[in-house]
């Protein structure tokens, strides 16, 4: 039982992500102790909290046999903190999660009637996500045409890192080319296709 | 025999089981077939879903499946003939059947083994008791072995008393016979009685929301489904209003326990959530995906109160709208697009001048549902929506395709098809108006005697719809009641009436549907059924009694006119 997840279509290179949520078992007559990859499952009893993947309890809830307790950052005063935080700051804050925009869709896409507020939740997750990905623009920018060697970002998370991975690799490549055929000694009026 | 626990005795036997789900085809039977299917995907039941249209195609679906499957569960379909001699199973197969179809026939309901019935055992089932019809056999062999035994007891007795033991037997036997005679006698009375009249009873799609709440199981969306299989038997007129009205009340208790569920002041359910409200709308069809105008026109109460079909109607309406204080260019404009100060108070508004011109009934309880910011629909819309879908007349499409297709346009996630549906099932709206317009104004409807008949020719434009039952038996029932609204003559009032529509031009057949008379205090009893079966028989007429309503028939169109006639001296 591999936790396997493809959520989008820029996380091609993410096979397998197992995180964790909180989940709370109610009117299930589940007591199985299951043995998957990361570890031990359940027993599950009725009424207590369970922490279990996420594909689990998502599976659960489509079957109606659970009720998903939303993690504690996912919370509306939280959330307005980082976000002031985030538009404050030049450089990248801590992230609640280093999963937070993929466990936000998942879980209010399937789990919206459990999670208090979650439209004003998906608001201010997103209104995160779109500072972040503007000061990574803005950093990848300055970047190539700074034309530097190396760079350090704290606080990025996989998903961040993957939608520029693309744009940023093939820019630098053709940097790369670019200069290679500004040095003297290589052919004039050649360019070297790959 | 009738299901009591329909947890313990219907869910927890085909639990670890693989079903066969033979559904019908109509919306009630889709509903109920979305809510058993999600049951069954929360416990990862294997099941087979097997559309069905008629009788045949039934057989056809049992015999393919019959090696693989053990339990069958029969939506919509089986309940009103005798199912064990019409398929001949196997000994092991066990049929459960939740079909609204009333009578229910004897045999099925008296037979304990292999027929399950998932209906409720209201009053109105009527069945005649078991000593009435069955007969043991035993009581009369129990006369012949006491006459036995008195002889037996006197041996040598004189041969004077041998004598009246003799006629005592002989007597006694006479007796018996004529016993049994009127015993039959009263027997075929009592079973014709019962199954004399054809009517529907409650909501299959309700069935299985109760049994869904029965194991705490129910969400939103089988609550819709539930609903719309209710307003399904609404729109078709297949229910008593004073029915539906008691069904809506039921739903409605489940409606207010949904809505308190989530609700709080503090905590407001996310705008995506499906919210189910309790509507007193207007009986105006897809009036909100429409214009106001348009949905004026095109509903059968309006379009009859009115008599849109004349001139005067055209005028009335005018002076209705102007009554309102509607201008005629916002009236034209889709419904979303009109004025909000109009929309506002547009239901109470059409109420009260609706009462003006004797239209006491233009608003009906209802519910609607709400998700997302655009999203609302009404019942009788989604109703609308798939049975245009279920119905379609395209060329390339199979009944199966179509099926699935409204299987589909019921389900929140497939909005495009079911916005496809409402356009198709405006045009067939628009048809059958003008279809109706055209069969009053032509006369084309004739009475018969007993009953009022109406045959569409072959080049009436859009005839292709009306070859199929459903929207046949819709255009039957807008055209009585426009010919009751416009008829003077006050006995054909009164009277059932008959419809004949080509269904198949290479194969020269006709499809008959008989509906009974209009009345506000109807009690939907059709008793075509058996009148076309004898009808058939008496004149060996080519017809094929294959749809679940005994009152739909496909009929050669040749032999057209004996049918007709031998209905006649039937029915008068």
């Amino acid at each position: 039982m591999q936790g396997i997840l493809s959520i989008d279509m820029k996380k091609r290179r993410h096979d397998r992500l197992a995180f964790y949520a909180s989940v709370k078992n109610f009117r299930t007559t589940i007591s199985l102790k299951s043995y998957i990859h990361q570890g031990d499952l359940g027993p599950f009893n009725p009424g207590l909290p369970v922490d279990v993947p996420v594909w689990l309890a998502l599976n659960l809830k489509q079957r109606q046999k659970c009720r998903i307790v939303p993690p504690e950052w996912m919370d509306v005063e939280k959330l307005e903190e980082m976000r002031e935080l985030e538009r404050k700051e030049d450089t990248f804050t801590p992230v609640p999660s280093p999963y937070y925009m993929e466990l936000t869709k998942l879980l209010l896409n399937h789990a919206s009637d459990n999670i208090p507020k979650a439209d004003e939740i998906r608001t201010l997750v997103k209104d995160i996500w779109d500072t972040r990905i503007a000061k990574l623009r803005l950093s990848a920018d300055s970047f190539i045409s700074q034309q530097e060697a190396h760079a350090k970002l704290d606080n990025l998370t996989l998903m961040e890192i993957n939608t520029i991975r693309s744009l940023l690799l093939d820019s630098l490549n053709c940097m790369f080319k670019l200069r290679s055929n500004l040095q003297p000694g290589s052919s004039k009026g050649q360019f070297m296709d790959y | 025999m009738f299901i009591t626990d329909i947890r313990k005795d219907f869910y927890e036997v085909v639990a670890n089981q693989r079903v066969a789900l033979l559904v019908a085809s109509d919306i009630d039977a889709l509903c109920a077939c979305k809510i058993l299917q999600a049951l069954f995907h929360c416990d990862q039941i294997q099941y087979t879903l097997v559309p069905v249209t008629g009788w045949q195609d039934l057989g056809t679906a049992f015999l393919e499946h019959k090696e693989q499957f053990r339990y069958f569960v029969l939506i919509n379909c089986g309940a009103n003939v005798d199912l064990l001699e019409m398929l001949q199973p196997d000994d092991d197969s066990i049929f459960f059947i939740c079909d609204t179809h009333r009578p229910v026939d004897v045999v099925n309901v008296y037979n304990d083994t292999q027929i399950k019935l998932l209906i409720k055992q209201d009053d109105d089932l009527g069945v005649p008791s078991y000593d009435d019809i069955f007969r043991d056999d035993d009581d009369e062999e129990g006369d012949d072995s006491g006459n036995e035994s008195d002889e037996g007891s006197e041996p040598s007795g004189k041969r004077r008393r041998f004598d009246e033991q003799y006629l005592v037997l002989l007597i006694l036997s006479t007796m018996t016979e004529l016993m049994l005679m009127f015993h039959l006698f009263h027997r075929r009375e009592i079973l014709f009685d019962y199954e004399q009249y054809e009517y529907h009873g409650t909501s299959a799609a309700m069935m299985f929301f109760e049994l869904a709440w029965v194991l705490t199981k129910d969400t939103k969306d089988m609550l819709w489904w539930a609903v719309i299989g209710l307003t399904d038997q609404w729109v078709h007129d297949k229910i008593t209003h004073m029915k539906y009205v008691t069904d809506i009340a039921t739903m409605q208790r489940h409606v207010s326990r949904h809505n308190h569920r989530n609700e709080d002041e503090e905590n407001s359910l996310s705008i995506d959530c499906m919210r189910i409200s309790f509507e007193y709308d207007l009986r105006l069809t897809l009036y909100q995906h429409w214009s106001l105008y348009e949905s004026i026109c095109n509903s059968c109460y309006t379009s009859c109160s009115f008599k849109l079909w004349t001139l005067n109607g055209q005028k009335k309406l005018q002076e209705f709208l102007a009554d309102m204080g509607l201008p005629l260019k916002q009236v034209r404009q889709k419904f979303n697009s009109m004025d909000m100060s109009i929309k506002e108070n547009l239901r109470d508004v059409i109420e009260e001048s609706s009462n003006k011109y004797g239209m006491k009934d233009i608003r009906i309880q209802t519910f609607g549902v709400h998700f997302g910011f655009k999203n609302r629909f009404l019942a009788s819309d989604m109703v609308h929506a798939a049975a245009a879908l279920l119905e379609s007349a395209e060329k390339d499409e199979s009944n199966s395709d179509n099926f699935i297709k409204a299987l589909d346009a019921l389900s929140r996630s497939n909005l495009e098809r079911l916005h496809s549906g409402i356009d198709l099932a405006k045009k067939k709206l628009m048809a059958v108006q003008q279809t109706v317009a055209s069969c009053i104004c032509t006369n084309l409807i004739l009475s018969q005697g007993p009953f009022l008949y109406c045959y569409l020719m072959e080049g009436t434009p859009d005839v292709k719809l009306f070859s199929k039952p459903m929207a046949l038996t819709l255009l039957c029932k807008y055209l009585l009641k426009a010919f009751v609204h416009s008829t003077r003559n006050k006995r054909c009032r009164l009277l059932p009436l008959i419809m004949a529509a080509p269904k198949d031009v290479d194969k020269g057949t006709v499809i008959v549907v008989g509906i009974p008379p209009e009345s506000e205090t109807s009690d939907k009893k059709n008793f075509f059924g058996r009148a076309f079966e004898k009808a058939a028989e008496s004149t060996s007429s080519r017809t094929l009694h294959d749809h679940f309503d005994t009152s739909i028939i496909e009929l050669k169109s040749e032999d057209r006119s004996k049918f007709l006639d031998a209905l006649i001296t039937l029915l008068s």
